[in-house]
């Protein structure tokens, strides 16, 4: 065996290794997990509202997924859009305005924000200016506002993606840039930004510190009222955890989150595939 | 009558000049060969008069370019400067729809609603481009999926179904057959019964087969222009001389 094959050989070794031993790291948290809280996990623990003294030692974490999910909802509501048409602005205009490399810089600067901050920012506003109090609306807010940055550059990443030469000739065609975009553009550009929302989503459903400044709290029914608290899976986790509670449910609620995202996940990769297949079309 | 006039027109991509002082006219009703070695400006030139040059970044340009007498960089609306002038380029691409939406993507966009009068397009555009045959039974499977000839083709039949006045074409053979080939010259002959075409084309004989006036350019610059018939037996300009023989680009 010569040297440059020896070489090669150990680049691959070490890139197995690397590679194996974050899967090792993954599998042993969701493996810990399942040992630990998988006994917990029953109907009753999905269905249920946190029962016993003190309270969530027995009972469920219904509410605690409910308020998940609404608080994602909220989050995405109001990132979306505005991530959406920042995008859009950034990757199809941005070339012809100066302010678009600022709104870039500042975009870059806002992901970087720690998500605690970005929750006092929005007790500030939300709970405290505007009025609406320890709240769904509030914690939506925060979310928000820490995934935005998430979605704006990674759809402005998905639609610059896109072959330049297709804007090139639909405008020729004497279409305005508006219509390419909606007919053209974005469509090729779908799978790519549903990944991106999909991602924010997930991160969005295992942050804590956000939340547990405007929105969290440790009882609550989750109706999806928009000016009352709810309950987080993350945060209930916190508490479960930090009050010692209960270690098997806090536990078991980690399994739960863990699996959500794993589900979220799990479509960011398919639809990372469905967009390489929509390319080599 | 020129369906085109440039006059002193010059453009730049962030310093660099590509096109200098170019002072031409294309003649309407009549095709007209562009000819120059790679990276001479011909595609830079086209794409400054259907106003797509602009949508590069740093592109700048200076001087007078009018056509059927408009000031092309005067008008507002540029959607309006590129339905009237229609380009098919130099890679062969399909949009990312069906064959026949491909073919209804202007139409569509400039308001043909009629089911009758969307189908006839489909039909007489892939007709006149010789695409009929082959996709007739297939029109909605995915563009993506011709030949490179055949996608060649499908635009042409995308620009054509926009019904433009001038219409430019950056070497639209050369992924082609020499049969469709034929067939293409045939139709830009017929074509430019009703408009003006202009065609860049590294393929001498094809310059020689099919067009009126040829004009050669070198570095940004229009070299020489006439007849084609004078420009090739007997070209007044040395360089342009050594182009034709061969020993340029
Ligand atoms: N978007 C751009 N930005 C900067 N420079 C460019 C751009 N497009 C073209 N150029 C430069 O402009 C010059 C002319 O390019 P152009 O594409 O017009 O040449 P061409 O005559 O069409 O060549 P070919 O026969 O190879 O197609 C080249 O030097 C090229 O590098
Ligand atoms: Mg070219």
């Amino acid at each position: 065996m010569n040297r440059r094959r020896l070489v090669d050989y150990v680049q691959l070794g070490f890139y197995w290794l690397s590679g194996l031993s974050v899967l090792l790291v993954l599998l042993a948290i969701i493996a810990y997990l399942v040992w630990r809280g998988g006994p917990q996990i029953n109907l009753e623990f999905l269905l249920e509202r946190p029962r016993g003294t003190p309270l969530g030692s027995a009972g469920g974490i219904f509410p605690a997924i409910k308020g998940t999910l609404w608080l994602v909802f909220w989050a995405l509501f109001f990132s979306v859009p505005s991530g959406l048409v920042t995008a859009v602005f950034l990757s199809e205009y941005g070339s012809r305005w100066r302010i678009a490399g600022l709104l870039n810089l500042m975009i870059q600067s806002m992901a970087g924000i720690p998500s605690i901050i970005t929750g006092l920012f929005a007790y500030a506003l939300g709970v405290v200016q505007l009025g609406w109090g320890i709240s769904l609306l509030a914690g939506g807010l925060a979310l928000g506002i820490m995934i935005f940055p998430v979605i704006a550059v990674s759809t402005r990443d998905a639609l610059q993606a896109v072959d330049n030469n297709y804007r090139l000739l639909a405008c020729s065609l004497g279409v305005s840039e508006l219509y390419a975009l909606r007919r053209i553009i974005l469509p090729r550009a779908m799978p790519g930004i549903l990944a991106g929302i999909l991602l924010a989503t997930g991160y969005a459903a295992g942050a804590t510190a956000p939340i547990m400044v405007t929105a969290a709290a440790i009882i609550s029914s989750s109706s999806g009222a928009i000016f009352e608290p709810v309950m987080a899976l993350p945060y209930h986790l916190y508490i479960l955890f930090n009050e010692h509670i209960s270690m098997d449910n806090a536990y078991a609620t980690a399994l739960i989150l863990v699996v959500i995202l794993l589900i979220i996940n799990m479509m960011v990769l398919w639809l990372r595939s469905w967009q390489e297949r929509i390319k080599q079309k | 009558m020129n369906a085109v006039e440039m006059s002193n027109f010059s453009a730049w991509y962030g310093r660099k000049a590509i096109l200098d002082n170019i002072s031409i006219s294309f003649v309407n009703r009549s095709i007209t060969a562009i000819v120059g070695p790679s990276g001479c400006g011909k595609t830079t030139l086209l794409r400054s008069i259907n106003r797509t040059a602009e949508m590069e970044y740093a592109f700048s340009c200076r001087g007078d370019l009018q056509v059927f007498g408009k000031q092309v960089y005067q008008i507002k609306e540029v959607d309006t400067v590129r339905k009237q002038v229609g380009m098919v380029y130099q890679i062969p691409l399909a949009l990312p729809l069906s064959i026949r939406e491909n073919v209804l993507f202007g139409p569509r966009y400039h308001g043909i609603r009629e089911q009758s009068r969307l189908d006839y397009i489909v039909e007489d555009c892939l007709r006149k481009v010789a695409l009929w045959d082959e996709v007739k039974d297939r029109q909605c499977d995915a563009a993506g999926r011709l030949s490179g000839g055949q996608k060649q083709r499908l635009a042409m039949a995308r620009v054509l179904a926009v019904e433009p006045q001038v219409l430019l074409l950056d070497e639209p053979c050369s992924s082609l057959d020499p049969a469709s080939t034929g067939l293409i010259e045939e139709l830009l002959t017929s074509l430019a019964e009703d408009l003006c075409v202009v065609i860049v084309t590294h393929n001498l004989f094809q310059a020689r087969r099919i067009a009126r006036q040829t004009l050669f350019m070198l570095d940004g610059s229009v070299i020489e222009t006439g007849p084609t018939d004078a420009l090739f037996s007997n070209p007044l300009d040395e360089r342009t001389r050594a182009f034709f023989s061969g020993l340029i680009g």
